[in-house]
């Protein structure tokens, strides 16, 4: 699934990132990387996502999150 | 000059704050050549040796995509750093260290300096900096800025990798790359010897991350066949996240052994419930921001009392030269021209130091990453980012303070573009004048005149961001935000204070260069030399009277407009003096010290000012450039004449095309 369609409070394991050269080396750079677990924080419209990842809380324009895929983790 | 440090380091990384605590007051704040960026340079003398500091601009990584990452490749591939200072945050070391990941390989001695080392202590962190200097081979230290003693270490660290030329030890990273299969293909084409200051490694990283510069630097190396095999490899890779991988395993294993943690718990902070919460988010940080610019005014107040001081000097002095039998002429220049700019210019530099106190605590505790969240999605349709919120706000008090407040902007173009639509914003002086001429004039439809403002307001940022955004933050760089909200930490008190300071200097010296010359200049123009001869600017306006017109302006109102763009609560006293007789030049230093407009002001307006020319006006000085202070300030924080230059001109236009359309109106209404 996508990492926007997750709910609060859900923690996933990223499976997959899609984007052009450097949306993947921003991505990266901030710690988000495939096999990465990510928690996340708020979804909420009109604003940017908030995940927690590599021990920081990271925020996430919606429209670039649709590139992030993930598996949602069973607790 | 005995060696040149550059600091790197990702943003929030404590950067700043150390480049502020290495060199105090002595900074120099300008652009790269060419570019958009702002570039930081200081000094500092230790143990009798002068060392030279470039603070490189904020980026997340090396790889050539914004300007801010080109510059900081291009510099260290220069030469010109004999060592670079890596900076990492310790409460987020295994994220942080990404960007020392993406250094390795530069052959360019390297430390690396843990930073907030007080906030993973509070998280129950403990790094050993000896395992990691082992492993890394080059000197490492942990650092919490907020205690100055610790910068011995620094110090001490900065020498050894100076004097050893350490350089870090990149085996580990090899083995991990080695184990991407399109990564083992394309090092085996690079020499050995690699490219300059890039080792193979480091050209094979960045090489598979599609790095436009790495590949241009290729080809000179690189047969015309072999470039091709590369595009060709790299083409089965997945570019960053393969490189980015085997960096992250290889921070993995640096860590083990040398960061012990307890099981972390996460957690939102009582605060980041209201900032983060949908509902409340908005109005909160509204208030952060309006109760940060009431705070500004209380360190404010010293040195706006040295401004209404030196206001004082004004009667004595000028009766001193008088009796002294100084020429009139020069007596007007040195008590109406240069006493009175500096009164101005003490009483705004109070409220920039206040602004930039505030604001940068807010900046360094945390709280400006959760105002950049909030207000994201509202700037993005302007090309900014969500801190831009703050400037504005500010502006409704005084632009000088938002122009201040734009220092939190890390991107240079968005920085100018947030500057540029401040302006826009009605400013305090505005408002003191706006209710009053149109109460006078339109009685009840005041409130739809200041409604009018408001709405053409937002109208004029949304056009000026379209005309101003395309050069400034070009269409590939208005990425959606990617940002980490940093916990929130203790202030850095001293680095803080000596930046202040610093920066409230340096825009003195700025500050008074434009304001003085501007102001000769019209008092030059606004001057009768020669008794019962028009001065130059009356005649120049009593003629281009016919254009004038045409914008609603006659050329009292006009010349009223011309006054405020020096300052605004003078606009109405050029007019009280010009309809009544009085000089040009008398109505410029009410311009500049707002002050002696006539008591009868009402009857004068309405006996010679019609409704469409009073909206016309009203319209031309809201808009108007702010004030010439304003304009120092603007060129202080942007360091670009032409820029500055570009948005007066803008704003002088603008203001007389909008006056032309709320004329026409108004002569359809009236």
């Amino acid at each position: 699934m996508k990492l926007s369609e997750m709910k609060p409070d859900h923690e996933a394991v990223v499976s997959g990132i899609n984007g052009d050269a450097r949306f993947l080396s921003r991505i990266t750079s901030i710690g988000i990387t495939p096999g990465c677990k990510i928690l996340v924080m708020r979804n909420d419209r009109n604003r940017p996502m908030l995940v927690y990842s590599r021990n920081t809380m990271i925020a996430l324009n919606r429209k670039e999150c649709v590139g992030i895929e993930v598996e949602e983790a069973t607790a | 000059m005995s060696a040149t440090i550059a600091l790197l380091g990702q943003p929030n990384s404590g950067k700043s704050t150390v480049f502020n605590a290495l060199t105090g007051l002595k900074q120099h704040v300008g652009n790269w050549p060419g570019k958009t960026v702002e570039k930081k340079e200081g000094s500092f003398v230790r143990d009798g040796k002068e060392y030279a500091v470039a603070d490189l601009p904020g980026s997340y990584s090396l790889t050539a995509n914004s300007d801010e990452e080109v510059i900081t490749c291009e510099y260290i591939a220069s030469g010109k750093a004999d060592v670079v200072c890596i900076l990492a945050d310790s409460s987020q070391l295994e994220r942080s260290l990404y960007m020392m990941a993406d250094y390795a390989g530069i052959k360019v001695p390297s430390f690396l300096v843990l930073n907030m080392a007080d906030v993973a202590a509070d998280q129950g962190k403990k790094i050993d900096t000896k395992v990691l200097e082992e492993k890394l081979g080059i000197p490492v230290i942990s650092l919490s800025a907020t205690d100055n003693k610790k910068y011995d270490a620094f110090f001490e660290a900065m020498n050894r990798a100076i004097s050893n030329k350490s350089m870090i030890n990149i085996a580990g990273l090899e083995a991990e790359l080695q184990k991407v299969d399109a990564y083992a293909k394309i090092r085996a084409l690079l020499p050995e010897e690699g490219v300059k200051s890039y080792s193979p490694t480091w050209l094979g990283v960045k090489a598979i991350e599609n790095d436009k510069l790495v590949m241009e630097q290729l080809k000179s190396v690189l047969s015309v066949a072999e470039e091709k095999q590369v595009e060709e490899i790299r083409c089965t890779s997945k570019g960053a996240l393969d490189t980015g991988n085997s960096k992250f395993a290889w921070i993995d294993e640096l860590l083990d052994g040398a960061l012990s943690e307890q099981k972390e718990k996460i957690g939102v902070s009582k605060l980041d419930k209201i900032y983060l919460s949908p509902f409340w988010g908005k109005p909160a940080v509204v208030l952060t921001i309006l109760l940060g610019l009431i705070g500004s005014f209380i360190p404010a107040l010293p040195l706006m009392g040295v401004g209404s001081a030196i206001d004082m000097l004004k009667a004595p002095v000028g009766s001193a030269l008088a009796s002294a039998g100084v020429s009139d002429v020069l007596i007007a220049l040195i008590c109406n021209v240069v006493i009175q700019s500096f009164s101005y210019i003490f009483k705004m530099l109070g409220f920039v130091f206040g602004v930039l106190l505030v604001f940068g605590l807010l900046e360094e505790v945390g709280v400006m990453a959760r105002i950049s969240y909030v207000f994201d999605n509202t700037m993005a349709k302007l090309g900014l980012q969500g801190k831009s919120v703050m400037p504005f706000l500010i502006s409704f008090g005084c632009t000088m303070g938002g122009a201040a407040g734009t220092r939190v902007i890390d991107n240079y173009g968005q920085k100018v573009l947030t500057i540029a639509l401040a302006w826009a914003v009605p400013c305090g002086a505005a408002w003191a004048v706006i209710p009053m001429l149109s109460s006078l004039f339109f009685g009840p439809g005041a409130v739809a005149v200041v409604v009018a403002i408001l709405l053409t307001m937002i109208v004029h940022m949304w056009i000026t961001a379209k005309i101003f955004g395309r050069k400034l933050v070009k269409k590939e760089d208005r990425y959606g935000m990617i940002m980490e909200l940093p916990p929130y930490h203790k202030p850095k008190w001293g680095a803080l204070f000596r930046y202040v300071l610093g920066r409230t200097k340096d825009t003195f010296f700025r500050v008074s260069k434009v304001v003085l010359l501007v102001c000769v200049l019209f008092w030059a123009l606004s001057y009768s030399f020669t008794p019962g001869v028009d001065p130059i600017l009356c005649k120049i306006g009593k003629v281009i009277e016919p254009v004038t017109k045409i914008f609603g302006l006659n050329w009292q109102l006009f010349m009223a407009f011309v006054a405020s763009s020096v300052g605004k609560e003078g606009a109405l006293g050029v007019i009280s003096a010009l309809f009544t007789d009085g000089s040009v030049y008398g109505a410029f230093n009410d311009a500049m010290s707002g002050a002696a407009t006539a008591e009868n002001l009402n009857d004068i307006l309405l006996a010679n000012v019609s409704k469409p020319q009073a909206l016309a006006f009203i319209f031309a000085i809201t808009f108007n450039m702010p004030c010439v202070v304003a304009l120092a300030s603007t060129y202080q924080e942007i360091a670009s004449a032409k820029w500055t230059a570009k948005i007066a001109l803008y704003y002088t236009l603008g203001a007389l095309v909008l006056a032309m359309i709320a004329y026409h109106i108004g002569l359809l209404i009236w």
